[in-house]
């Protein structure tokens, strides 16, 4: 790897020139490997195999070391493009994670308040027999299924299909509806299509990055690595815009903070001040662009059935120009905290017709109770400018989960989703029961509940079955206290599919043990549109079965076999191209498997053997059909610019609770913990949840670092240790908590308000009180 | 009242000249401060040349501290007593280097935001002792720290005054069994996470069972 030059002292003497010459010669990039590092390690004799990573929506491609049945090691891909051979902490020990010793590996019914092993033949017997019965007792909508972001493809596609097509309801939701919803009704409302146009490529094209709310250093490392190469390498600018100083803030060129909910009268501010310097492509928003604006005052989903509709009308320039004249740098100075400076810079920056620019976000701007908006404000500064769909210039939402896109928005596991468009469209109905091989009237017309409404369902008693697979509402619903009493009450049956004990198993009627990642074979398709294959390389322990298999062994029992007639060595591949019928289309054709088991991952719209970057770009993009710019989503092929004002959130800090509570993630714990806590160096990394407070209000408090605090919302209370000048550290005011320990609960105090259009939650704003505990 | 504004300056600058605000009360996170930095004129850690004869081993570092975690003693003749370090000691400490007198490389110091080097930093008179001491020491956690074959090793010691990775972790003075291999990658903790058990052992996870 590395080799000594010459003798000593001429090397020396080239050392010392070095600071002034740096030609290639003597010098060895990168590689230096001291043997002492590496001589005391293990020598194993390990198969590698390709995957994608368990974990989040990044889906870097990762190669799994097999050593006498068992996966014991994890290394990057290096010919994935995702992330170049590199992981982080996470996916390098995500295997440790199918090894903790509490792995549920029978199935568990609970009989007298007891749970009792048994076999799968009888847990499975006793779920269709229940599900049967729920129907015939209490009308098709009484049983519902409640997936995730995690579901494999083939989970998705035969739970769609089972509940949707052979059920007759549309009582299908996942969690991706708390995570990625805002995205897409951003994306639906403005393109008319769902998911990025660009791709992770943008980053080596963009010259400056702006983060919306987005603590891209820690819940995207790999990704924010790349980041950073291009700011080391190529001076590319990273702008954190955020609500709290993170790591991200640290390693960025600029940090900018902005108060709760104002990034949507900042977005505006931005439009104005790009279309105050004639800094928008005119060309481009004329040809390319239509404008509209909505209702507004849209309400918060707080009650019980509450309904939204939207109604749009179009706009012209001057009208939206004249709405935006409310929302100059100073005028939003006032609202925002951010100064009219600032605003004029992040401007200055979109409007720079030299500069390719990237914006990049996640939860912070999806997890928002006005979701949709603020992505339509992201999209409008990219429209106005013409930044888009081209290497470099892209509105990017990340996903946080490994297959959100590929399951829960491909396939359409939602209420008003099918495969291919929506329940509510009777040409989408056909060509799903078609392929199905169901009658058409098999599938309602209607949709039933979002997430938030499904479990408010289950609590009213509307819903008294429910199937929930690969995730943990009882840790992750906002107000979860509600939805855990609900869960609880006579005459509810739950089914959860699951691989640890959670709190989501202990309010089960049925345990079912899944087998996880490559106990089985499946599929995932990250954020930027890449669809992943992995093999079955262990055994599930004990009688662990797939998702998928459970689903169909039920559906069966039900005499749907004519529907799932799928063998059990091949049914993956049976599934999966059936599915592809669906997307049959130069818009969205997935690549066969054959591809998928070979490369690192496949990009959608695959047309004639090749992978999409850029949609909506004629140039890259063959389901284009004009020249320049088709955004084929719209039916005249024009993406729209949506006049969207700033509302404020439903709950905001009063004199009895004069905190905002924020919550997310950190680096070490992927989701809700159950995989990454039973990881020891991660567990050991982040052994529990606290709360950040800024030092000034721990000052005036009284807290110290580590001192237990008590936090009360309107809807509970919580104990937890004080984190001061942590990795985190938010803005007087304001407090941050991570959601991953089930032991010190947070959605319990957090509020179940959504997006009226997306029906997302927001779970980064809700009032709270500080005491020292 | 919240007070939104830059965390720190940078070398980025708005277009519009606006008298700042800035409530510069807390510029750093103590804890992650120095993740990202690198010393300002270091050499190009990336690029860095390998002079295998003068390599420092870990055991050399190691015996310039009393336990692990200790401040090291200064182990060369000191020019001026009169100083609390400072500049004089950032001279050398700062970025590094090749030092011509003892053959050897500057170590780059962690923290060099602590000027009072010399609070913590002393030199060595003498080998002899006054009396023997039973003092039994604080183990350096051994090398190698990984949980799979491939896994990155974690971070075996505490953070605190050591939050820059790179000065002891890269450059021709760090010991040759913890330099890094990919010093370009910046973002180190994204990989190595803190395992530290020196102060407090953390059980493995354990659910509670009511709530």
């Amino acid at each position: 790897m590395y080799k000594q030059t010459e003798d000593r002292r001429s090397f020396l003497k080239k050392m010392a020139i070095l600071s002034a010459v740096t030609t290639a010669t003597a010098m060895f990039p990168g590689i230096l490997f001291a043997e002492e590092q590496t001589k005391n390690l293990p020598v194993g004799d390990l198969e590698w195999k390709k995957a994608p990573c368990r974990f989040c929506g990044v889906g870097c491609g990762v190669k799994v070391g097999i050593e006498n049945g068992k996966a014991v090691a994890v290394k990057g891909d290096p010919n994935s493009t995702v992330n170049k051979g590199l992981c982080c902490v996470k996916g390098y020990h995500a295997v440790i994670s199918m090894y903790g010793k509490d792995r549920l590996t029978k199935p568990l019914v609970k009989k007298n308040g007891k749970y009792v092993e048994t076999s799968m033949k009888e847990a499975l017997d006793l779920v269709a027999s229940k599900l049967k019965e729920t129907r015939e007792q209490h009308g098709n909508d009484s049983v519902s299924i409640y997936g995730s972001g995690q579901w494999t493809i083939p989970d998705g596609y035969v739970a769609s299909k089972f509940f949707k097509g052979c059920l007759s309801t549309n009582n299908v939701e996942a969690n991706a509806r708390l995570c990625m919803a805002g995205a897409v009704g951003g994306f639906l409302t403005t393109f008319g299509i769902d998911e990025p146009m660009g791709c992770y490529e943008d980053i080596d094209h963009a010259d400056v990055f702006v983060l919306w709310g987005n603590n891209m250093a820690e819940m995207h490392p790999v990704l924010f690595s790349r980041l950073l190469d291009q700011k080391y390498k190529r001076k590319a600018v990273i702008i954190d815009f955020a609500t709290r100083t993170t790591r991200t803030s640290v390693a960025a060129n600029k940090s900018i903070l902005f108060k709760p909910q104002t990034d949507l009268a900042v977005a505006n501010a931005i439009c104005h001040e790009i279309l105050r310097n004639g800094w928008e492509n005119k060309e481009f928003v004329s040809k390319y662009c239509n404008l509209s604006k909505g209702k507004t005052n849209i309400g918060y989903g707080l009650e019980d059935k509450f309904k939204f509709k939207e109604e749009a009308s179009a706009i012209n320039l001057d009208e939206f120009k004249k709405f935006l004249e409310d929302y100059t740098p100073e005028k939003v100075e006032k609202i925002s905290g951010v100064s009219a400076k600032d605003i004029k810079y992040m401007a200055s920056l979109y409007g720079d017709p030299n500069k390719k620019v990237t914006s990049f976000w996640c939860m912070g701007m999806n997890q928002h109770t006005r979701a949709t908006w603020i992505n339509n404000l992201v999209y409008n500064i990219h429209l106005l400018t013409g930044k888009i769909s081209t290497p470099g210039n892209s509105p990017f939402s990340l996903t946080g989960q490994p297959s959100a896109c590929g399951t829960v928005r491909e396939v359409g596991t939602l209420t008003n989703r099918l495969p291919y468009g929506v329940v509510m469209n009777p040409k989408h109905r056909e060509k799903a029961a078609k392929i199905w091989n169901v009658p058409v009237s098999n599938i309602p017309p209607k949709p039933t509940y979002h997430t938030v409404e499904m479990f408010r369902a289950l609590d009213r008693g509307d819903i008294k079955f429910m199937w929930i697979q690969v995730t943990n509402p009882m840790v992750t619903l906002p107000n979860v206290n509600r939805y855990t009493d609900a869960a609880k009450k006579e005459g509810r049956f739950i089914v959860v599919s699951d691989i640890y004990p959670t709190p989501t198993t202990d309010i089960a009627d049925v345990i079912l043990p899944s087998a996880m990642w490559v106990e089985r074979e499946g599929l995932f398709g990250n954020s930027e549109r890449r669809t992943q294959y992995f093999e079955q390389m262990v055994n599930p322990p004990g009688e662990c079965m797939s998702d998928t298999w459970q689903l169909i062994e039920v559906a069966r029992r039900l005499g749907f076999q004519e529907q799932f007639p799928y063998k059990e060595e091949t049914h993956i591949e049976e599934i999966y191209n059936e599915y592809r019928q669906f997307h049959n289309n130069k818009k969205h054709n997935m690549a066969p498997l054959e591809v998928l088991k070979e490369e690192a991952g496949m990009q959608w719209p695959y047309v004639d053997g090749k992978p999409t970057q850029w949609r909506f770009n004629a140039k890259y993009d063959p389901a284009c059909t004009k020249e320049g710019f088709d955004f084929y989503g719209k039916p005249d092929g024009k993406a729209i610019i949506w006049q969207r004002p700033y509302e404020a959130p439903p709950e905001v800090p009063t004199e009895e609770f004069p905190f905002w509570l924020n919550t997310g993630r950190v680096l070490e714990h992927w989701h809700t913990g159950s995989m990454t806590r039973r990881i020891p160096v991660l567990n050991r990394a982040v052994p529990h949840a606290y709360v950040e407070l800024n030092p000034v209000d721990a000052k005036r408090l009284g807290i110290s670092d580590g001192d237990m605090v008590l936090l009360t919302s309107k809807r509970g209370k919580l104990k937890m240790p004080a984190l001061i000048n942590g990795r985190g550290l938010p803005p007087v005011g304001q407090v941050f908590t991570p959601f991953f320990d089930e032991n010190m609960l947070v959605n319990k105090l957090t509020l179940d308000a959504y997006d009226p259009i997306s029906k997302q939650p927001d779970y980064k704003k809700c009032a709270v009180r500080v005491e020292k505990a | 009242m919240i007070v939104a504004n830059s965390l720190r300056a940078t070398n980025e600058d708005a277009y519009t000249p606006i008298i700042e605000q800035v409530d510069d009360e807390f510029t750093i996170l103590p804890d992650e401060s120095g993740v990202f930095e690198r010393a300002k004129y270091a050499i190009d850690y990336e690029n860095i040349p390998l002079d295998i004869p003068g390599e420092r081993t870990l055991s050399d570092y190691y015996k310039t501290q009393a336990y692990h975690g200790a401040p090291p003693y200064i182990p060369h003749p000191i020019s001026n007593d009169r100083t609390i370090g400072e500049g004089t000691c950032l001279q050398c400490h700062q970025n590094g280097g090749y030092v011509a007198i003892y053959d050897a490389y500057a170590p780059v110091t962690p923290h060099p935001e602590k000027v009072n080097c010399r609070q913590c930093h002393v030199g060595k008179e003498t080998n002899s002792l006054f009396k023997e001491s039973t003092y039994p020491g604080l183990k350096a956690p051994k090398t190698g720290t990984k949980f799979t074959v491939t896994a990155p090793p974690v971070i075996p010691h505490q953070l605190q005054l050591h939050e820059n990775c790179l000065a002891c972790h890269a450059g021709p003075a760090a010991p040759k069994e913890i330099r890094v291999t990919h010093p370009e990658r910046v973002n180190c903790r994204q990989c190595h996470v803190v395992n530290n058990q020196e102060v407090v052992p953390v059980p493995d996870f354990t659910r509670k069972t009511e709530y």
